[in-house]
């Protein structure tokens, strides 16, 4: 846990001197995008590491907090300040409808439906031409005011600085989560369902809580995206993103807080070292997790963790395999109640 | 954790006249039993008798074809598995259900979880009420992990634990939930002649202390037998016989049962 802290604070630190350090806008621009898919993969893994359901419709969120964002600050002239904390809120909602309906569903089947859900509100995005303009997408989202009269390099930096806030946030909610006692119910219904029950837990609960904690984040996320790129399309919904996201969590480690953010920073610096690949990058990045999956099914994270245990023996490790540890039970019990 | 626990307003479990139908296989049909405060009662049977269905019917995991729990005066009959849990009726599993990627202190401190609840404004922002209901409930997952000789794993992932401590830790886990009734399927199998008198005797340690009452269903006799104030026996779904443990053991009925009728010359 404290290994866990440390890294995430390193993390945060790290990230925040990075514009102070990098002057070249391409760069930084990179860099703005890492933070924006370090919390998706943060809100992703959320539901996929910690309640253990795979969701493939996380765009859902993202698409609703990206649409809500440019169409409150088009069409209403809301400010960024208000759009993406209520685009947010918005993806939430939407997330407590689609939970209600899907959570109540597992494996494959919660895998299949949610994918569904996303594809429902792409075709909405796609045909509700009065609400969202559709296939053409909203363009010219504004900008905050204070950028009228910044360069390019400023205003990079202040999304830079904006991005890295959601980050923070998303980092310190997700953190509580986890490791409070809804994040240990949540674990134990990843674990094992009926155990779960058994010490009273109500599994729809906190795979609910999860899930909307994560279409909060994920809906914060795409509103910022909105404003930053400055339009948004019903691609928000489809399925390149989720691909993304889906292989920060596997490559960087599922059910850890740390993996997602390691998984988002390599797999955008790869996606753009990729870029000369052009088709050929998808193919790489599908044998990247099929090795994964196969050969480190813990991720990145978990490698990191399996050396760690190894460097701190825990005492009953050192002498494990040595010796039998079933009379070893008797001996301590029988020491106890004698 | 207190040393004994509050035998005021203690409540039985009482089951009445229960049936479970899969299909046309009559699984349970017309058991009654009561589970008095500090009472262990054994569930006993050859296999298949339905003694596992009749703890998934009283713990809400299978709804009843007919008849009815009761617990404390108020009809739980049919009630989800949770909230059964969060009336104090907790059990273990058969087929060792534990939380398998987390270590044994981790585990029985999950178990806590009815007792750590806390409002969504407290998971995010927690104060100093919820750092000390976390502390006491580390402090109580370790006494339990004590009591059940399970210290010296205290810290090993469950993954690498052999079978009889594997049972170790699922009593472990249910008594985290604080259960008034604690319900415990086949506990001792897998563990050796010696683990099982051990475990014996933490069990008799328990009612009064840790849980008002125990039911369970156990294959190794002499456990039961030893634990027990009174057995059941069932056999083809059916109750047939209940009693002391000498009483049943003297019943022709039961010995015919496990054993077969001798031979009529």
């Amino acid at each position: 846990m404290k290994f866990e802290r440390n890294c995430l604070f390193a993390f945060l630190a790290l990230a925040a001197l990075v514009p102070f350090a990098v002057r070249d806008q391409y760069v930084l621009h990179i860099a703005i995008m890492v933070l924006f898919y370090a919390v998706l993969a943060t809100s992703l893994n959320l539901v996929v590491g910690y309640v253990g359901e795979f969701s493939l419709g996380h765009t859902a969120f993202l698409g609703t907090g990206a649409y809500a964002a440019a169409i409150l600050s088009t069409q209403y002239g809301w400010p960024m300040w208000l759009t993406i904390p209520v685009a947010g809120l918005l993806s939430a909602l939407v997330g407590a409808l689609i939970g209600a309906i899907t959570l109540r569903l597992q494996g494959p089947f919660f895998v299949i439906v949610t994918l569904s859900f996303a594809e429902v509100l792409r075709l909405v995005a796609d045909n509700w031409i009065g609400l969202t303009n559709g296939p053409m997408g909203i363009a010219g989202v504004p900008q905050p005011g204070v950028l009228a009269e910044a360069g390019n390099l400023a205003s990079k930096q202040f999304y830079y600085a904006v991005a890295w806030g959601l980050l923070a946030l998303a980092l310190y909610l997700s953190w509580r989560f986890v490791h409070s006692n809804a994040g240990r119910a949540a674990v134990a219904i990843r674990e094992n369902r009926y155990v779960a029950q058994s010490i009273g837990v109500r599994p729809l609960t906190y795979s609910m809580l999860a899930l909307v904690l994560g279409a909060l984040l994920s809906g914060m996320a795409g509103g910022f995206y909105a404003h930053y790129i400055s339009f948004v399309g019903p691609e928000m919904f489809r399925f390149a993103f989720m691909v993304s996201m889906i292989i920060m969590v596997l490559v960087g480690g599922k059910g850890t807080l740390v993996g997602p953010l390691i998984g988002a920073l390599l797999v955008t610096f790869l996606e753009e070292y990729l870029r000369e690949a052009k088709e050929l990058r998808l193919s790489i990045f599908g044998l990247a997790v099929i090795a994964i999956v196969l050969f480190l099914p813990q991720g990145l994270m978990g490698f990191a963790g399996r050396r760690r245990e190894r460097r701190n023996p825990a005492p009953a490790a050192a002498t494990g395999p040595a010796t039998p540890p079933a009379p070893k039970v008797a001996h301590h019990a029988s020491g106890r109640t004698a | 954790m207190s040393a004994a626990i509050d035998m005021n307003g203690a409540a039985s479990l009482e089951v009445r006249g229960l049936c479970k139908s899969f299909g046309g296989i009559h699984a349970v049909k017309d058991i009654s039993f009561e589970v008095r405060p500090g009472e262990i009662i054994g569930l006993i049977g050859p296999n298949g008798a339905g003694k596992t269905t009749c703890f998934n019917l009283i713990t809400g995991f299978y709804t009843p074809t007919a008849g009815s729990v009761r617990y404390g005066g108020s009809d739980v009959t049919g009630e989800k598995p949770y909230r059964m849990a969060r009336r104090g009726i907790v059990r273990s599993f058969q087929k060792t259900n534990i939380l398998k990627s987390l270590t044994v202190f981790e585990n029985v401190l999950t178990g806590h979880y009815l007792e750590a609840r806390q409002s969504l404004w407290q998971t995010f922002f927690p104060g100093r009420r919820v750092r000390a209901t976390e502390a006491a409930v580390r402090e109580s997952a370790a006494r339990i992990v004590e009591t059940m000789g399970l210290a010296h794993r205290m810290d090993s992932p469950a993954s690498i634990l052999s079978c009889g401590e594997l049972r170790l830790l699922e009593v472990a886990l249910a008594l985290a939930a604080k259960p008034k009734v604690l319900m415990l399927d086949e506990p001792a199998a897998g563990l050796n002649s010696q683990e099982a008198r051990t475990f014996g005797e933490i069990l008799r340690t328990l009612p009064g202390r840790l849980v008002q009452s125990v039911l369970i269903v156990e294959h190794n006799m002499g456990l039961v037998m030893a634990v027990s104030d009174r057995v059941v026996v069932m056999h083809f779904g059916e109750k047939l016989a209940e009693g002391t443990p000498a009483q049943v053991q003297g019943d022709a009925r039961v010995v015919e049962a496990y054993l077969g009728r001798k031979a009529m010359a």
